[in-house]
């Protein structure tokens, strides 16, 4: 298991230089001009040229990707363009708000999502089924803006139970922290919930047609041991594994609902980043969202090995 | 002490401690002012970065030397007095006793020096003055003297206008710092100081009061007079949608939101606890620039078949809906309201719109259906709104559209190339100016047609920068006013570009905000909390 885990770890160097290459390039060839945007409408033509200069953009391709990964290879990710700022500082600032809104959203979502999928497995075509089903779709297909949008017009414009927007640190104390991000997790949390749910339900339908539940059934084992105990058990490696996959989903509907509810994560800081063709920090985020996808990834494969006794490395 | 003596006790400490967190909060809120700005305070140096909602920010923190009051007159500001030579060539100032930066030390003359050279480097009519300049010293701490090798009368409006780079004043050491590179910190001796270590771009930036800011004694007015802050604290916060904003604004979480859309003004009025009015007076200009290096609109034919069928009423109702308040036609290239407006020249924009002539116009330009690249950035609502009225508006004269839906950052990137058409060249985009900066020739760099150093889409008109030479020499407002009103005509004759009309913004605050007042900058000095 060790030696997996570090071959594991080294296979991702070779990964992330993979991404650091196309991060680069896509850059690079993608059009739009920082110089442009620092300038300012007022700003003329050769007070844009300077500042690009000034910036080092006029320089080569190779000359800059190599400054660039010499830089990264010593843990340092350079200055925004525009805020002079380290690209390492402004991911610290804005990654718990980040990393608050997604855990919330994974615990939320699993809680909700497994007991709906199992139940409706188990009430397979009946009215509850159905209705778990319809919710499902439903969460797939409304955009979260869209609920957002919704959420905070009941619950803060409406009710005044909760704020529209923001974000308090936990370091504030567990309730203003919870308070802001209730909202967000629920919005966001819409699409994971409705994937797992589904996957839930098809993978225990599967498992509930299996003999050996039909044995536990037979020897008298409850309803509840039954699903929970013999057959969630056996149904998790899929799960799992599409609750890893949704990681990538919640990255993408972080950037969004990080927006809708003025959260300041690092999914504004990316869109803001690429807004302004603010080129350090692009490169940075992008790299931290791949390498954390990589070791979930990798989480992933180790937590198979809880379910299923069979799989080892 | 007994068993119900020590709970009794408790429950006091308990209330009392419960009492006086929400007493301590509620005042510390009332001296706290949440605004959302414009826009996202990406960087803070506002002679490097000269986007409004730097400048913005940097009017709390920098001071200027003179600032504008409504009238659009230059008033001193950190200037005690000037005196200026018979022959308009030496000029020498006083600063005002007492002022002092942020980190303590004096405002000396030989910050002004520095900070003025640095400034220069970056506007155009910092630029007129360096080119004339024969000396700039510091005399002692509080005088310094600028000797001219010709009179320039519109000196003062240079120093005090509010039209970006503005010239700020900063710390020597930081004033020396290259004018297009950054400066590594933020001190300024404005009334507010700049809290660095909270400040996450895009997210928050924040200000807190200056105590040993010296307020000049008269009342403020824009720029002008004393800049006295009635709350300790400000807090900008940055909220990308305009949904969220409004939300927030009447939800009170934040008290003053400085551009809400048009669509959500009937919204916001409905909440009694939200007051919303027009932002600032001089509006803005909405506009389209026509490339003159490429055809088809290197032939003034062209650009002039666009003038004869744009209807700038489709344009604004594009922009502001059916609010007839908030807009005007603009058969000008100046502000209205402003001294220097005038509609010399303008009839071309006036009454029925031509499709025929339009069409004939066309024609004659030999134009021959070969794509027409229109820019359009669709992330800003103001060029999306404009640039679909346009692409109707092409179609139906005559011309082959190439539609390029994209984004600002590209279209600060695409416009800046002189490529011919098909090598990344184009042939028009679409901007705004802000009303404030198209008052006169000297802080409207648009409106110059001087070929290869003008605007993107670099005109060439002679006779436009002849006037332009005019109005900087003229000696009173009637010599001013007859060279505008012959810029105005030539600049319409050839087109420099296309004003499609004049469009006012709100902002909104909530009910318990006072002295919210209109201008071109947010001003938040004299702005309290009840």
């Amino acid at each position: 298991m060790f030696n997996y885990i570090v071959r594991r770890v080294l296979a991702t160097i070779p990964v992330m230089a993979i991404v650091a290459l196309f991060v680069f390039s896509l850059l690079y060839i993608a059009p739009g001009d920082p110089a442009a945007v620092i300038a300012g409408d007022q700003a003329t033509p050769d007070d844009v040229e300077r500042i690009r200069a000034s910036l080092g953009l006029d320089r080569p391709f190779l000359v800059r990707f190599g400054e660039w990964v010499f830089r990264i290879l010593q843990g340092d990710m350079g200055v925004s363009i525009f805020t002079n700022l380290p690209v390492t500082t402004m991911i610290q600032q804005r990654i718990e708000p980040t990393l608050s809104l997604m855990v919330l959203t994974v615990i939320l979502a699993v809680s909700v999502a497994i007991p709906l999928g199992v139940i409706a497995a188990w009430k397979q075509g009946t009215l509850i089924d159905r209705a778990v089903m319809g919710m499902a779709v439903l969460g797939f297909s409304v955009p979260v803006f869209v609920v957002g949008y919704l959420l905070a017009y009941i619950f803060a414009l409406e009710l005044d139970w909760l704020p529209v927007q923001g974000y308090t640190a936990l370091s504030e104390g567990l309730w203003p922290w919870l308070e802001n991000l209730i909202l967000p997790a629920v919005a966001l949390g819409g699409v994971y919930i409705a994937l797992i749910a589904r996957i839930t339900r098809a993978t225990m339908l599967e498992v509930l047609s299996q003999d050996y539940i039909r044995t536990a059934r037979a020897k008298g084992a409850g309803q509840g041991s039954i699903l929970f105990l013999h057959a969630l058990k056996n149904a998790a490696v899929p799960i799992v594994t599409v609750i890893g996959i949704g990681i990538a989903l919640l990255i993408g509907g972080a950037v969004v609902t990080e927006s809708v509810f003025a959260i300041p994560g690092l999914g504004r800081l990316t869109v803001d980043a690429i807004l302004r063709r603010d080129y350090p920090v692009i490169q940075g985020v992008v790299l931290l969202f791949s390498f954390v996808y990589v070791l979930v990834n990798l989480g992933i494969d180790l937590v198979y090995t809880l379910f299923d006794p069979r799989i080892r490395y | 002490m007994d068993r119900r003596t020590f709970l009794k006790a408790g429950a006091g400490a308990v209330a009392l401690s419960g009492l006086a967190a929400p007493a301590y909060s509620q005042g510390a809120n009332a001296r706290t002012l949440r605004f959302v700005p414009q826009a996202n305070l990406a960087n803070f140096d506002p002679i490097w970065g000269t986007q409004y909602v730097v400048r913005n920010a940097a009017v709390l923190v920098w001071d200027t030397l003179y600032g504008f009051d409504s009238n659009l007159q230059p008033q001193r500001q950190m200037v005690e007095s000037e005196e200026v030579s018979g022959d308009g060539l030496t000029w020498s100032f006083r600063l005002r006793p007492g002022l002092k930066f942020h980190d303590g030390s004096a405002v000396t003359s030989k910050d002004v020096v520095a900070s003025i050279t640095r400034w220069m480097a970056r506007d155009s009519m910092g630029l007129m003055v360096k080119a004339l300049m024969q000396e700039f010293v510091a005399v002692d701490d509080r005088n310094f003297r600028l000797v001219l090798s010709k009179p320039y009368p519109k000196l003062l409006v240079a120093l005090g206008k509010n039209s970006t780079p503005m010239a700020f004043i900063m710390p020597e050491r930081l004033a020396k710092t290259d004018p297009f590179q950054q400066v590594s910190e933020y001190i300024g001796s404005g009334p507010m100081r700049f809290v660095r270590n909270e400040w996450v771009p895009g997210a928050k930036a924040v200000f807190e009061r200056f105590a040993d800011y010296q307020p000049r004694q008269e009342a403020s007015n824009w720029l002008a007079g004393g800049k006295r802050m009635l709350v300790d604290r400000v807090e900008w916060i940055i909220m990308p949608d305009p949904a969220t904003a409004s939300a927030a604004l009447q939800n009170g979480e934040v008290d003053w939101w400085e551009n809400p859309i048009t669509d959500l003004i009937p919204q916001l009025r409905r909440n009694r606890n939200v007051r919303a009015d027009i932002a600032d007076p001089l509006g803005n200009i909405g506009a389209f620039r026509m490339n003159y290096l490429t055809p088809p609109f290197n032939n003034v034919k062209a650009r002039q078949a666009v003038m004869a069928a744009l209807s700038q009423e489709d344009y604004m109702a594009a922009l502001v809906g059916g609010d007839q308040q908030m807009w005007k036609p603009l058969p000008s290239f100046f502000t209205p309201g402003t001294p220097l407006y005038t509609e010399e020249g303008g009839e071309i924009l006036k009454g029925p719109r031509n499709l025929d002539l339009a069409k004939r116009l066309l024609a004659e330009s030999g134009y021959a259906g070969t794509p027409v690249p229109c820019i359009v950035a669709q992330d800003q609502p103001i060029t999306k709104a404009m640039g679909d009225v346009t692409a109707d508006l092409l179609k139906r004269i005559g011309f082959n559209v190439d539609f390029v839906a994209t984004d600002w950052g590209t279209v600060g990137q695409r416009r800046a190339m002189k490529n011919p058409l098909g090598q990344g060249g184009w042939s028009m985009f679409h901007t705004w100016h802000a009303g404030a900066d198209a008052i006169n020739p000297a802080v409207y760099i648009a409106i110059r047609a001087n070929g290869e150093r003008a605007w993107f889409g670099w005109p060439d008109v002679p006779s436009v920068e002849t006037e332009v030479t005019n109005w900087f020499e003229a000696k009173n407002l009637d010599e001013e006013k007859a060279a505008i009103r012959r810029l105005n005509k030539a600049a319409m004759e050839n087109v420099v570009y296309a004003p499609t009309g004049f469009f006012l913004q709100y902002q909104a605050w909530r009910a318990n905000v006072t002295g919210v007042g209109k201008g071109p900058i947010p001003f938040f000095w004299g702005v309290g909390k009840s």
